[in-house]
């Protein structure tokens, strides 16, 4: 028997795991070699040095654990008043709702603020009135207005006394005066936010359609703009090719 | 150890006690289940050394050591009702205490040691703790040093040998319990103990042509077995 296979029965020995038949060759080897002697007497010498050697526990290990205990105990009573909570371990639990909740919070304040100071600013007791004395629109009424509005855009802004613009200045003079107008869809400044109605409806999916359509509408503009550009450099280069003077595009450096 | 009120038959808590020391660790842990509390009170008084003396030789931080056979203690307390008696309690409990040791571990390994850059605190700032009342006797530092030389061997072993080695060598473990704490293979927890052995071996080698260190083995042996002899003193 080879040292290397000896020291793996001793092993086993050591543990009561080893056949019979293994002993007995096992023990022959042991006979004849004294460094597999030695293996031996220093793995059992081992064993008696961990056992001699167990580390103590502190004395104050019992109230440590009892106050540990309690406090387990307590976390997990307070645990199962939320049972929803323990469906998933602690570690998986959604660490994103804090904060998402604190920032919808303070989105949904911004809108509110927005509305609220932009919004429309009627006098209490006019719209009392208002109330009192409906309006009749007959239809012809109706046409007129609807082609003031749709012939100018200014006057669109200023046929809707009850709407302002989302981010332009307020009419009529007021804290905002001086303000910007941005467009919605592109970003584009414009002196006085008078060109497109941007009116602030005051309701969220009308006012997400208005933004999208005019985002659509923006992109359709970008579209047909780019289409003419390159038409334009193409009779451009029509034109050099054929020797006459270029149209006068206003680009020319 | 009693969190909460104790539902027993027994009156004398020493007869409940007495009865309580017979009885099998899983038949303990079914009392536990029921709400024994005094059930848990016994398998924390076996456990308790077994586990931290697995523990400490894994983590080599008393503190840590501490930490967590307590954690292991309080999870088999709350996941009381999730033993079934399929493998063996002790199979069990050092399954728990194995895992919180290699989560802790791999922690600690994610994570650079930090130095503080505060001044440690002076010894009357120290956190008041009850003191540990062992006797610093001759023989307490005489164990400790022997302690401190076999607990750097067996940290030299790389974990994945520690683990079965110090399961079979110091918890006594049976292979095929150790098999199912670890989650290894039979053929290879044979293997990893045999090899963690022969390291241990190549590592107390110095030690063992030490004379002196021998005859204080024999003296902590001796000394070990005239406590287990002597007169048995009631708690």
């Amino acid at each position: 028997m080879r040292c290397s296979k000896a020291r793996d029965y001793l092993s086993r020995d050591l543990d009561g795991l080893l056949p019979p038949a293994a002993t007995t060759g096992l023990l022959e080897h042991l006979d004849a070699c004294t460094e597999c002697q030695s293996f031996r007497e220093d793995l059992l010498t081992g064993r008696r040095l961990l056992a001699a050697t167990e580390p103590q526990l502190p004395d104050n290990f019992d109230w440590k654990l009892q106050l540990r205990l309690n406090q387990a105990l307590q976390q997990r009573a307070g645990e199962t008043a939320y049972p929803w909570l323990e469906d998933e371990p602690a570690s998986r639990r959604v660490q994103w709702w804090p904060a998402f909740g604190a920032a919808a919070s303070v989105g949904l304040a911004a809108v509110l603020a927005v509305a609220v100071f932009m919004g429309p600013q009627r006098d209490p007791a006019a719209v009392t009135a208002g109330l009192a004395q409906a309006p009749v629109v007959t239809v012809a009424a109706a046409t007129e207005r609807v082609a003031a509005v749709t012939t100018s855009p200014a006057a669109s802004l200023a046929g809707r006394s009850d709407r302002r613009s989302l981010f332009g200045a307020p009419r009529g003079g007021g804290l905002y005066d001086q303000g910007i107008g941005r467009s919605v869809s592109t970003g584009a400044i414009s002196p006085s936010g008078a060109g497109i109605d941007r009116g602030w409806s005051g309701e969220r999916l009308a006012d997400l359609q208005t933004i999208q359509r005019l985002r659509e509408r923006n992109d359709q503009l970008l579209r047909m703009v780019y289409q003419y550009e390159m038409q334009v450099r193409t009779l451009k280069a029509r034109l050099d090719t054929t020797g006459t003077p270029g149209l006068d595009t206003g680009d020319s450096h | 150890m009693n969190p909460s009120r104790d539902n027993t038959p027994y009156e004398d808590p020493r007869q409940l006690r007495a009865a309580l020391r017979d009885l099998r660790d899983e038949d303990l842990i079914v009392l536990v289940q029921q709400g024994q509390k005094r059930a848990y009170d016994e398998i924390v008084a076996r456990y308790k050394g077994r586990l931290f003396s697995f523990i400490m030789r894994m983590v080599k931080d008393p503190a840590l050591a501490e930490e967590l056979t307590q954690e292991t203690l309080i999870r088999v307390y709350i996941h009381a009702a999730k033993y079934r008696e399929i493998a063996r309690f002790s199979t069990w409990v050092f399954t728990i205490a194995t895992n919180l040791v290699r989560n802790k571990m791999r922690q600690r390994s994610r994570r650079p040691m930090m130095i503080s850059l505060n001044p440690a605190p002076e010894d009357d700032e120290m956190p008041m703790d009850p003191a540990d009342t062992r006797a610093d006797t001759s023989e307490g530092i005489q164990r400790e040093e022997l302690g401190r030389l076999i607990a750097e061997a067996t940290a030299k072993i790389p974990e994945r040998y520690r683990v079965p080695f110090l399961l079979r060598e110091v918890e006594q473990l049976s292979y095929e319990e150790i098999q199912q704490v670890t989650g290894l293979k039979l053929g290879t927890v044979r293997s990893r103990i045999n090899r963690a052995r022969t390291r241990f071996r190549a590592l107390i080698k110095p030690m063992l042509k030490n004379e002196t260190l021998l005859a204080e083995l024999e003296e902590i042996e001796a000394r070990a077995a005239a406590e287990d002899n002597g007169p048995a003193t009631d708690e």
